[in-house]
């Protein structure tokens, strides 16, 4: 980070400091690749606030601390409102289903008010926490790597990347286009448009569920946002050496140009406005998608997730802290959707989750963040059973698998109950990386449950979830103390 | 890997409930097995014979300062040393019981010698005295027995904590409930386990429930007795005129404190009871008491200082009074059947505090403190 950037979230820390003395706010940063599940895990977390959710290891909520809480309008009045009353009626009634991919910023405001026990905070803001949350599409926070990479480094990273299975079967058309481009050639807007339309129709096969790769930026040009169709992104890598230089007027030289302005007008101020300044972090991982795919997939999560997470600013705070910035100071890492699994593989799936994201723990770690672990499902659309069958009890979770879904030779159409085994996970977490899984586990996915509806004045329970309350304890328990 | 790994599978059981049923052709209870060839010979009880090396390498630690040390004292060169002595005191004890038996037969026979009437009073009495031995015996056996659930809760808790043993937490759960059955002041969060007892949670969570919900609102009260105790000790001490009598005092309020301290958490010791947890308690500061002392050495030098300064008999009371606040907070340890995870376990200065907190004119000052 250059000196202006951290002067930028120095002086905006202290700005926090004399806000937080009046009105104390956490900001959570709900960090995942897309379709890991954050849109979720914020409809559900404030769901289960909001309308009494049994959440018993949430202490301050389990012991009737918690007053009552409530949403407010956003921080950023630019930002639209993140859709809960939308995403909440999606996930009710006969046709419910899960919140579509997000496709631009939003923010949400969630405040608490508590009997706070403390001379001093009954005095200043009388017991009231506000939590504010982004939500926005995962492909974008694929782009904060981009911030320490120039041109060529990225270049030559792509390029060299996408020449090993199975990402090479995919990159066939844009390989043989990128062998005709000469980066020393005068720039054309023709070549270069051609270049970004099949980098990224190559992104897009690298990411569907066959192979489920996760490192796949930049993340503007899978989800665009606002950008559709903008300048901003008509760029893709060239056949580079990392330390390359371009000639005035060269392919290579307007190709650098586009990627340093991408990065200085959209990942910079995505990260700068919504992430420099985080207090407590969940890394939202989905794993079993990955394993489902296979151990490519797995390491390129682990990859993808390492890369963006040595972007946060991670460690204990101090005095010092408060003044020159604030770190995150508890950084949950969640493997999400644990309901497709038995809870007795639950153990399993950290074990695996930890190994995935090792060098991101290691890290926040020895910064002084407390790290904790954990297999979570915000929503948990699944029951468990045991099924006895031929002289062999299997451990089995039911719900209703989403239309389309297939294991063995079956496939469900979206309306019938079923019993699923998925396989076991490893005990050894390394064989998810080597290859010897195939075809031992596979994960289905789950309608949402179907939650009664009740009279109207009588409120409805919340949802179900697994560990939710575990992570809310750990995220924030400790404000409530 | 040997053994053929279970191959994931599905099995149909039905119209999902709330969707229109598409098809009323597979009833809901009786579930189609899937076609899928499965292999013949899956040896499956994989996952369970494999844990085991998993839990051993964990707990060594940690799981020795949670249980008592009481084992190590019981145990071991002790037995073969005292087989003698125990030779001695059992049969000398077995011949007094026989004496006292025949000395009594003599005598009720001697009574209906004299008169009937007097002989069925004296034969009613020596009845009701057997009885009264009777239940005495059974109530000490049913205080030891008590005071071993709590520690089996407690290694059931340490092991649910150190090796992520969830059957271990649920068994520690199951006697928690069983103890504390029929006690008014826990019935609400008795309830509050029973409702979480289904919910997916690690095996530690498990026991921090049941510590936050249940035994954790005995602690305040655990806190008073050994406050009392410890300030009665104090100021008796410093108020008894002869030294003989301070100590069979101090030794009587310790014992009570134990006693106090085992029922609150449902331990219900009788005599015999209470000196079993006397030497467990012993043991157990024998083991933490070194650290202890390290770090609570300020505390004790600044008080008996203060207090000795004021008077000679004070500064002895001092001494007595954090003695019984270390047996306390020893004793804590022992009785308490779950360890201290959401709860933080008070310290030797909170008692001190507390116990200066009796007089308005030393509360300032322990606050300060």
């Amino acid at each position: 980070m250059g000196v202006l950037d951290e002067t930028r979230v120095a002086l905006g820390g202290i700005g926090d400091l004399f806000s937080g003395l009046v009105s104390p706010g956490v900001r959570l940063g709900v960090t995942g690749l897309s379709r890991a599940g954050k849109t979720v895990f914020i409809t559900a977390l404030v769901h289960n606030l909001l309308s009494g959710g049994r959440l018993p290891l949430f202490n301050a909520y389990a012991q009737g601390r918690i007053v009552r809480a409530y949403l407010e309008p956003q921080l950023h009045d630019e930002l639209p409102r993140f859709a809960y009353e939308e995403h909440v009626q999606s996930l009710h009634g006969d046709n419910r289903r899960w919140p579509e991919s997000t496709r631009r910023l939003s923010e949400l405001r969630l405040t608490i008010e508590y009997a706070a026990r403390g001379v001093i905070a009954r005095n200043t803001h009388g017991g009231s926490l506000h939590i504010d949350i982004v939500d926005y599409p995962g492909e974008w926070l694929l782009d904060l790597p981009l911030m320490t990479m120039t041109f060529e480094d990225w270049s030559h990273r792509t390029v060299s990347q996408s020449r090993i299975a199975p990402r090479a079967a995919l990159a066939g058309e844009w390989h043989e286009h990128l062998a005709s481009l000469d980066p020393n050639a005068p720039a054309s807007e023709l070549a270069a448009q051609e270049a970004a339309r099949l980098f990224t129709a190559y992104l897009a096969r690298c990411r569907t569920d066959a192979v489920s790769m996760s490192s796949l930026p930049p993340g503007r040009f899978l989800m665009p946002g606002d950008l559709d169709g903008s300048p901003l992104l008509t760029f893709a890598p060239l056949d580079v050496t990392p330390h390359a230089s371009a000639p005035r007027g060269s392919l290579h030289a307007m190709m650098r140009r586009r990627y340093d302005s991408y990065v200085a007008h959209v990942v910079k101020p995505f990260f700068y406005g919504h992430f420099a300044r985080l207090d407590r972090q969940i890394v939202l991982a989905d794993v079993l998608t990955a394993l489902n795919a296979g151990p490519s997939a797995v390491a390129d999560l682990s990859a993808a997730l390492t890369a963006v997470l040595a972007c946060f600013r991670q460690g204990e705070n101090t005095w010092a802290s408060s003044l020159l910035g604030r770190k995150i100071d508890r950084i949950l890492f969640a493997a999400t959707k644990a309901d497709l699994l038995h809870h007795t593989s639950h153990d399993r799936l950290e074990a695996i989750l930890r190994l995935i994201v090792e060098g991101a723990v290691n890290r926040a770690e020895y910064s002084g963040a407390a790290v904790d672990v954990a297999a979570i499902a915000a929503i948990r659309a699944t029951r468990e059973a045991t099924v006895k069958q031929g002289g062999e009890t299997l451990p089995c979770i039911v719900g209703v698998p989403q239309a389309g879904e297939t294991i063995g030779d079956e496939t469900f159409d979206g309306r019938t109950e079923a019993a699923i085994f998925p396989g076991d996970l490893p005990e050894d977490p390394a064989r998810a990386l080597d290859g010897s899984l195939a075809g031992a586990i596979r994960f289905v996915r789950f309608r949402p449950p179907l939650i009664e509806a009740k009279p109207p004045l009588v409120q409805s329970p919340s949802f179900p979830h697994i560990r939710l309350d575990r992570t809310i304890e750990f995220l924030f328990g400790d404000k409530f103390r | 890997m040997s053994d053929e790994p279970r191959r994931p599978k599905a099995l149909r059981i039905g119209p999902a409930p709330g969707a229109a049923p598409v098809s009323p052709a597979a009833p809901p209870d009786e579930p189609k097995a899937k076609p899928e060839p499965r292999p013949a010979a899956a040896k499956s009880r994989r996952p369970r014979a494999m844990a085991a090396p998993e839990i051993v390498m964990e707990p060594d630690e940690p799981e020795a300062s949670l249980v008592p040390a009481e084992p190590t004292i019981s145990a071991g060169s002790l037995s073969t040393t005292m087989r003698w002595g125990s030779l001695l005191v059992s049969t000398g004890f077995s011949l007094m019981v026989l004496w006292f038996t025949l000395s009594v037969s003599q005598f009720i026979e001697a009574l209906f010698a004299r008169s009937a009437a007097l002989g069925w009073v004296g034969a009613a009495l020596a009845a009701l005295f057997g009885l009264a031995v009777a239940a005495i015996i059974g109530r000490e056996i049913y205080g030891l027995i008590r005071l071993n659930a709590l520690g089996s809760i407690q290694e059931d808790a340490a092991r649910a904590i150190t090796a992520n043993d969830g059957k271990a937490a649920a068994e520690a759960v199951q006697h928690l409930k069983r103890l504390y059955r029929g006690r008014g002041d826990l019935s609400a969060g008795l309830a509050a386990l029973d409702r979480h007892a289904a919910d997916i949670m690690d095996p530690a969570d498990r026991i921090r429930l049941a510590e936050r919900d249940v035994v954790g609102k005995l602690d305040e009260a655990a806190n008073r007795i050994i406050t009392r105790a410890a300030r009665r000790v104090t100021l008796t001490t410093a108020l008894l005129p002869t030294p003989a009598l301070d100590i069979l005092f101090v030794a009587g309020q310790n014992l009570r404190m134990l006693n106090e301290l085992a029922t609150l958490y449902g331990g219900r010791p009788g005599t015999l009871g209470t000196f079993r947890l006397a030497r467990m308690v012993v043991g157990h500061l024998a083991v933490t008491g070194g650290i202890a002392l390290t770090d609570s050495l300020t505390q004790h030098v600044l008080g008996r200082g203060l207090l000795g300064r004021l008077s000679a008999r004070f500064g002895e009371g001092a001494v007595n009074g954090i003695m019984t606040a270390r047996i306390g907070l020893a004793a804590l340890d022992v009785c308490r059947p779950l360890p201290w995870l959401s709860h933080q376990k008070p310290g030797l200065t909170d008692v001190l505090q507390r116990i200066v907190d009796f007089s308005p004119a030393e509360a300032a000052d322990g606050k300060q403190g």
